[in-house]
């Protein structure tokens, strides 16, 4: 498995390297899932710390790589969503009002060595940024293993998991979890997907329904898009490196090869894999 | 041919069985670093699997990864039952924690694979 990354001679975490950004356009599932995977093959040929964030349209639930699909299927509340499973791990995922990411980090570089480091390094940089728009946030340290087993991601509690406390008393939890993400270890390269809870789904009924963060911030935090500008910034300080935002897609010159790719995510042998 | 384990630098270990068959697992370095397991795919019997490709899939609470085969071969066992004791993994990874048994196309190609000092030294330096 790929615990370290490969051996290519490459930079090393004292070197500098930039973070390249793209926003994508809301997309669906499938396509979404074969424009990470796409993303993931660039930064392991470029050695290039790459960063894809984007939406979905229609709004669709993700299942986590193994999850079995028939809890889809029998979960009422959502089961009139499309859906699509992703390659990284973890539990469902309403997404529509969430901003999601997809990290891909090559494995020369020291945040794709074992899995604590790039959550560390990224879910660590939102939470400083949070906390200096004053919002009370921090990464769990402790894995609740009986909490892990939640069909949706927001229900889980596990180590590096972003949450801001509930000073209103409304979650069982005694705070709030907005952004969670899951890994896939491919041979060469570290694929993070993540997703930030951006406002509370008005369609989403029941355990499915998390509030975000844009129903948290206050005026004088500043907006939604102010957050995700400093959350980037810091996580390229953490690369010592410089932030880069690219024009236009992250899959532009790449239709057919994503198109390619976005048949398997499409699939019925796919879906139900479990 | 020696029957000491072999390591793959993907961690995974191969070892030579006097059957001329080889077992296949997971290092316990490579288990303690994967932490909280949750999930495991094996391959069916039967199955071909081909040295440096992937022939299963692991999950934990924060990653799924895959399995490549230290060896090339076809797959004679599997241990079935680790995928509902994945403690196993970490209590004896070298023993009950064994995950395939491959006849292997050749066994020569066990020694392109580490050796315990090798291997020792390559986790050694992270």
């Amino acid at each position: 498995m790929n615990l370290s990354g490969s051996s290519k001679a490459s930079p090393n975490n004292k070197q500098r390297i930039d973070l390249h950004v793209w926003r994508d356009p809301p997309a669906a599932g499938g396509w979404n899932m074969a424009a990470d995977e796409a993303l993931a093959r660039q930064a392991e040929e470029t050695n290039q710390v790459l960063m894809r964030l984007y939406g979905w349209r229609p709004h669709t639930l993700s299942l986590g790589s193994f999850q079995r699909s028939g809890d889809f299927f029998e979960t009422p509340e959502v089961a009139h969503l499309p859906v699509v499973r992703r390659p990284s791990g973890g539990g469902a995922i309403i997404h529509g009002t969430d901003l999601t990411y997809g990290l891909a980090v090559p494995g020369c570089h020291d945040w794709s060595r074992g899995t604590e480091k790039l959550y560390a390094a990224v879910h660590g940089a939102l939470a400083e940024e949070l906390c200096e728009r004053h919002l009370g946030a921090r990464m769990m340290e402790a894995t609740n293993r009986e909490s892990d087993q939640s069909f949706y991601c927001f229900n889980r509690r596990a180590f590096g998991d972003l949450v801001i406390e509930d000073t209103a008393g409304t979650s069982l939890h005694g705070n709030h979890k907005i952004l969670g993400s899951a890994q896939r270890r491919l041979a060469g390269v570290v694929l993070q997907h993540g997703s930030l809870l951006l406002h509370r789904n008005p369609n989403v009924q029941g355990e499915g329904s998390h509030m975000g963060l844009g129903d948290v911030l206050e005026a004088r935090s500043g907006s939604v898009n102010d957050v995700v500008d400093g959350w980037l910034h810091r996580v390229a300080d953490r690369l010592n490196g410089e932030l880069i935002v690219e024009s236009g897609s992250s899959y532009e010159k790449k239709d057919r090869d994503i198109s390619s790719r976005t048949e398997r995510y499409e699939s019925e042998a796919w879906l139900h894999r479990r | 041919m020696e029957k000491s384990r072999r390591y793959a630098k993907s961690h995974e270990w191969a070892r030579l069985e006097d059957d001329g068959s080889v077992t296949v697992g997971i290092s316990a370095y490579a288990v303690e670093a994967l932490t909280d397991l949750v999930f495991m795919q094996l391959p069916d019997v039967g199955a071909t699997v081909t040295a440096g490709e992937s022939f299963g899939e692991i999950e934990s609470v924060k990653a799924v990864s895959d399995l490549y085969a230290p060896i090339s071969g076809k797959v004679v066992a599997a241990n079935t039952d680790l995928p509902s004791q994945l403690e196993t993994l970490g209590s004896d990874p070298y023993g009950s924690g064994w995950v395939i048994r491959v006849q292997p196309d050749s066994v020569e190609q066990l020694d392109e694979l580490m050796n315990q000092e090798a291997y020792d030294k390559l986790i050694g330096g992270g």
